[in-house]
Formats: C-alpha cells, structure tokens, sequence
C-alpha cells in the first residue's frame, strides 16, 4: 500500500528523517513547516491522511486539524505530541483526529496505524455485531468467539485482544497500538505483557486444530492473517 | 531545652497577674494606712490640747479642758474619758464598757459607746496618775473601704482584661498568618509550587516575612524549573535520534538473519531500555508538573486494581510467580485513573522483577480509616529499613539488583504519583520481602477536586 502523506512538522531536522523513514516504507511524503504551509498544500493536492504534530508556529496542530473538520475534510489524521502533555491527547481525539501518539515515533509504528485507520474506515460502515476474520468469528457485545464453528473459550482481555486483531485482520498492530487499545495503558511496560497474553491467546485459537492465525512481525508487532 | 512561645505566654501572663494583684493590694493596704495614721495622729494631738501647757493640772482643770474641746467645732466629733487610777471615770463625754489599754487602739460596737461602730483610740496617762484616753470614729472610712476594693476591682480588672483580651487577639492573629505559611509550605511539600503566602498590604512585619518568603519559592520554582527543564530536555532530546537508531536497526534487522539478526535484535531490546527509562523520566516530569490532577476524575480503586491483576496475573504466571490477589471494593478516590494503573503496574512488574521465580505476589485493596490502602507484597530478598529511601530516589538502584533489569524510576514514579494524588508510598517489611503500602485519601474529599481545579 503506498499513501500519499503530508507530514506537518516545524522541526525541520526530525521532520526530514521521519519523512525520509515513511519514503522507505513507500509512503510519497510532503513535509510542511507549519500550519498556513499545511493549509495550502492540502488545497492544492490531495492526500490519503495526515501526520500533524500539535504544537507549531503560525498555526498549530489543533486548529489545523478543527478548520480541517469544519471544512467537511474527512481525511485521516494522525497527531504527534510531546511526551509530558497526555491531556492534549484527550482534546485532539475530540477534535477529529483520528489517532494520537507521542514524538518521536517511528515510521514503521505511523505506517501501522495509517494503515489501521484506513482499512477500519473502510468497514465499520459494515454490521458490528459480529465481526469475522477468515475462520474467526467474534462478539464484542456477547464476549463471545469461535474458530472454524467451534467456540473458544477466552479471558476479558484476551477476547479484547481477539477483537482488535479481527478488526484489523492483514494490518500489523504495534505493541504501543494493542496496549492503548485493549489495555488503555499510555505506557510502555517493562514485562512483556502484550506478549504474554498473546501467546496465551494463540494457545486457545489453536486448541481444537488449525494453524497459527497471528503472524508475529518481529520488532514492530503482530498481525492477524486474513 | 529553651521555653517554647505557650510557656512564654504562661510565664508572661502569671507575671504579669502577680505584678497587677501586688500592686493592686500594696495600694489599697498603703492607702488604708495612711487613713489610719492620720486619725492616730488626729487624735493624738486633740489629746495633747487636753493637758497642752501644764503638766500637772488638777483634775477639775483637765475636766473643764475637756469640755471645752468638746464642745469646739473641730474637735467636737471626738469622744473623751479621764480616769483616775483605779479606773473610775472622773469626766469626759464617753463611757465605754471597758478599759483601753495605754496607746493606740481599736474601738468596736462591744465597746459600748453610743453611736460608735469603729474607731481608733489613743490612752495616755495624764496629771496625777490619771488616764486620758481621746476616741475617733473612723466609720465612714470603713464604709468607703468597700469602695475602694469595687474600685481597685474595677480598674485593676479593666486592665488585666484589656491585657489578656489584647494577648488573645495577638496571639490568633499570629497563630493565623503562621498557620498561613505552614499551609503554603504544606502545600509545597505536597507538589504545588505555585502556592504562595497571602500578603494583607499592611506593609507590617508579617507582610514583609511572607514578601520575603514568596520571593524565596519564586526563586526556588524558577530554578526547579530550570532543572526540570534540563532534564526534561534531555530526556527529550535523546529520544529523537535514539528512536532514529531504533528504527534503523529495526530496518537492517528485517533484511539480515541468524545471529546477526538475533544480535540486532538485542541491541533493539537495548533501544527499548533506554527508551523506557527517558518515558518514566519525562513522565515523573510531567506528574510532578502537577498539570495531570486537570484531568482528575471520581475513579473505583477497586476495579483499577482488579484490571490491573487480570492483565498482571499471566505474567506472574509466566514467570514462574505465585499471585494472589483480595480486592474489597468499591473504594472510590479521586485521581487519574492512566496515572494509578501506570503505578500498579509499575509496583506489580517491580516485585515480579526483583523476586525469584516459585515465590508468591500478593495485591490487596481495601480501606483502613480514612484512606484507601493497596499493597503489593513479595516473599523476595526484601529492602533493609535503611536502604529503603535510596530505593524511592531517582536512579536510586540499590547495589543488589543493578545486575536485574530495570532503570531504577520505578518507585520513584510510584511516589511521584502518589504524592500528586495527595497520597503516600511505604516500604514495609514483608517479613520475608518487600510490602509497597500505596495509601490514597478516600474520595469523598470534595476538596480534591477542588484543588485540581485550580490552575
């Protein structure tokens, strides 16, 4: 999948790395300064989703992102912010972006996320009762899953973390992706959690036969093969 | 040991009463002496007229002497007697029951003298072998004696109450404006450095000190900034070209395998280390800012714990660890519910750490008192009483466990949360192990909320 980006970031120095990072992913990247710099690039091409950090000259990220939202662009929008200011997270996700994390980040975690964004996009339009993901089968709202027809019997988290990866089957999830969202931590922690449920949950969705669903992609995350 | 202000004020205020109640009494006793000296000396001098010059009169002389005095203006309120030797009255306008002994002497209603209630007496022996003795009443002194003590009562105690009233009101108001600085340092203490001593503008003493003091924490705020900042920036500054590092390995990583691979993957983990030690920096930063209680909310205890047990449970598992965990709950706080998982987690992954596999992690939550208590306990190696604060500083990693992983910001992350939340961290012996005492004030407060309201 190669997107067409626009990286909003005053630091000129990081700024050229990360763009430098997401062209080596295949990503076509399009650095502007600052706010205004933002604005005019977007009217004058079109570009699959936006990496805006928040705090920036002449304009910064947030009312970027609102004349954005006002203008009726729905286009995704990631954030980036300094570690010590988890409460900007708060009022950039009610603003309208679509994603937040903390500077410095690497490519290969905004390409996940990019990527989650759009496939999700492009299916929660669909029923939620269930969701399926080759032969998995889940339900968020019964806490419920079943693999191949036969139901598996999952812990709270482990049935979160099923249905985040059935959500973004074929999409990577970061370690930093799956700790926000199935364990609402904005921390990284010194076990190997995230791992450890993991395996825990491989165990179980391969009980009753079947290969291994979850592909791990070593030094970024994992994935749930479609 | 030196005398603190309340046995100043004992000693002050009973000096004081003493030296009031003396003076007091010495002038009432000194004015009543005086009276009577001049009465003494009154009727001693009307007795001298008696016989004033002659020395010898007869007694038909002395008794017309008398008489005459005793029908004078000026001398007409005194009472007279002359005796002769045994005693018999010879003349006089008086006839008292008894006989008065030579000098000076009381006289009572018993005495029988018409009229007279008090007085003083004075007797001498007059002519031949006669006793002359001359009488005053002092009963209008006597009445005025209750007088005076109502007046001495009165202005002696106007005085005391004007005194101790004006100690009173002193003393609150400067047991007020101390309590004032001892609740800004309080508050302080507690993380909000923006906390400053109320200034009246009387421009007095106390003005100046808090002027003074505000100047100070100015001061200090403006270098712990500073500090902050450094480190703070620092942090924020390595992160960049660490994460640039990381995610170039990450890169070379995907292309090489074996040993190479598994070697650049460690060198990831190395990445990570560092990477986690400058979150928790920037995080104690941002905890201590005090900027998170903007974000404070009523949260259940009990359920954060209960989560952070369900989450935690197949680590311990995994790692070969016992873990047991009693929850009694609701308990409902105020605080941030991110911020009090990230210390949960933190004291969890701290016992897992630092306790051999096959040993036991207990997690409690409940209340005692007023406060909401969760404890973490191991049955590891444990913290000797005096090491333990090392162990709460920054960096702090005690000589036994610098071999373990771990960056050494775990507790003191824990305390950095703790105190924002207006709570405490305890090391306490586990006998055998360590005990984390996590204590948060219940959430009943509405003061909290109060608090992280202010800017």
């Amino acid at each position: 999948m190669t997107l067409s980006l626009l990286l909003v970031e005053d630091d000129a120095a990081y700024a050229e790395t990360l763009a430098e990072e997401l062209r080596a992913i295949g990503h076509r990247t399009t650095i502007a300064a600052h706010g205004r710099a933002a604005l005019t690039a977007i009217n004058e091409a079109a570009f699959d989703a936006i990496i805006l950090d928040r705090m920036m000259p002449r304009l910064d990220g947030m009312s970027v992102l609102q004349t954005l939202r006002a203008g009726g662009m729905t286009l995704p929008v990631i954030m980036l912010t300094a570690l010590s200011a988890s409460q900007d997270k708060v009022e950039g996700l009610e603003a309208g972006a679509d994603d937040y994390v903390v500077k410095p980040v690497a490519a290969i975690e905004l390409h996940a996320r990019l990527t989650a964004i759009l496939r999700g996009r492009g299916w929660t339009n669909a029923s939620a009762d269930t969701l399926q993901a080759g032969d998995i089968v889940v339900s968020p709202a019964t806490f419920r899953a079943w693999r191949a027809g036969h139901p598996i019997d999952l812990a709270k988290l482990e049935l979160k973390l099923l249905v985040e990866f059935v959500r973004n089957s074929g999409a990577v999830l970061t370690r930093a992706m799956l700790l926000e969202r199935v364990w609402g931590y904005d921390f990284v922690p010194d076990t190997n959690l995230v791992d450890v449920h993991i395996r825990r949950l491989r165990i179980k969705l391969t009980e009753a036969g079947g290969e291994d669903p979850i592909r791990t992609v070593r030094g970024v995350g994992y994935m749930l093969r479609e | 040991m030196r005398p603190g202000l309340r046995g100043l004020t004992i000693g002050f205020v009973g000096a004081f009463l003493v030296a009031t109640a003396g003076t007091g009494v010495a002038s009432y006793r000194l004015a009543l002496g005086t009276i009577e000296r001049l009465v003494d000396r009154r009727i001693e001098n009307v007795s001298a007229l008696v016989d004033a010059d002659g020395a010898r009169f007869a007694p038909s002389r002395l008794v017309a002497r008398i008489d005459a005095l005793a029908s004078r203006r000026d001398t007409g309120d005194i009472g007279f007697l002359l005796t002769d030797a045994d005693g018999t009255r010879i003349g006089g306008n008086i006839a008292p029951v008894r006989r008065f002994l030579q000098g000076f002497s009381d006289v009572t209603r018993d005495d029988g003298i018409a009229g007279l209630s008090a007085g003083r007496a004075y007797t001498r022996r007059v002519g031949d072998g006669m006793t002359l003795t001359t009488i005053a009443e002092t009963e209008p002194f006597d009445g005025y004696r209750g007088t005076r003590w109502r007046i001495y009562l009165f202005g002696f105690g106007s005085i005391v109450a004007i005194v101790l009233g004006g100690l009173v009101i002193f003393t609150m108001t400067i047991a007020r404006r101390f309590a004032d600085v001892r609740l800004t340092v309080e508050a302080i203490i507690a993380g909000d450095m923006q906390r400053r001593v109320a200034v009246t503008g009387s421009t007095d003493e106390f003005d100046r000190q808090a002027q003074a003091f505000n100047r100070m924490l100015d001061r200090i705020a403006e270098l712990m900034e500073g500090l902050r900042n450094v480190s703070g920036d620092v942090a924020h500054d390595l992160r960049a070209p660490l994460a640039r590092l990381r995610s170039r390995l990450t890169t070379i990583a995907a292309r090489s395998s074996g040993a190479t691979r598994d070697g650049i993957e460690q060198a990831i983990g190395e990445c990570d280390a560092i990477l986690g030690m400058f979150a928790a920096m920037l995080r104690i930063a941002e905890v201590e800012t005090g900027r998170r209680t903007a974000g404070f909310a009523r949260i259940d205890l009990a359920a954060l714990v209960g989560d952070v047990a369900e989450a935690m449970a197949p680590v311990a598992e995994d790692g070969g660890h016992g873990f047991a965990v009693t929850v009694r709950g609701p308990i409902g706080i105020v605080g941030d519910a991110r911020l009090i998982t990230q210390a949960l987690v933190n004291g969890v992954e701290n016992a897992l750490r630092h306790t051999p596999a096959g040993t036991r992690v207990t997690l409690t939550a409940g209340i005692e008192g007023n406060r909401a208590i969760v404890t973490i306990g191991d049955s590891g190696p444990g913290i000797p009483a005096e090491q333990r604060d090392v162990a709460l500083r920054r960096f702090g990693r005690l000589e036994a466990s610098r071999h373990r992983p771990g960056h050494g910001l775990g507790l003191p992350l824990i305390v950095a949360i703790m105190r924002l939340h207006g709570g405490t961290l305890r090391l306490e012996d586990g006998e055998p192990g360590l005990v984390l005492g996590l204590a948060f004030p219940l959430g009943s407060a509405d003061q909290n909320l109060t608090d992280a309201s202010r800017p």
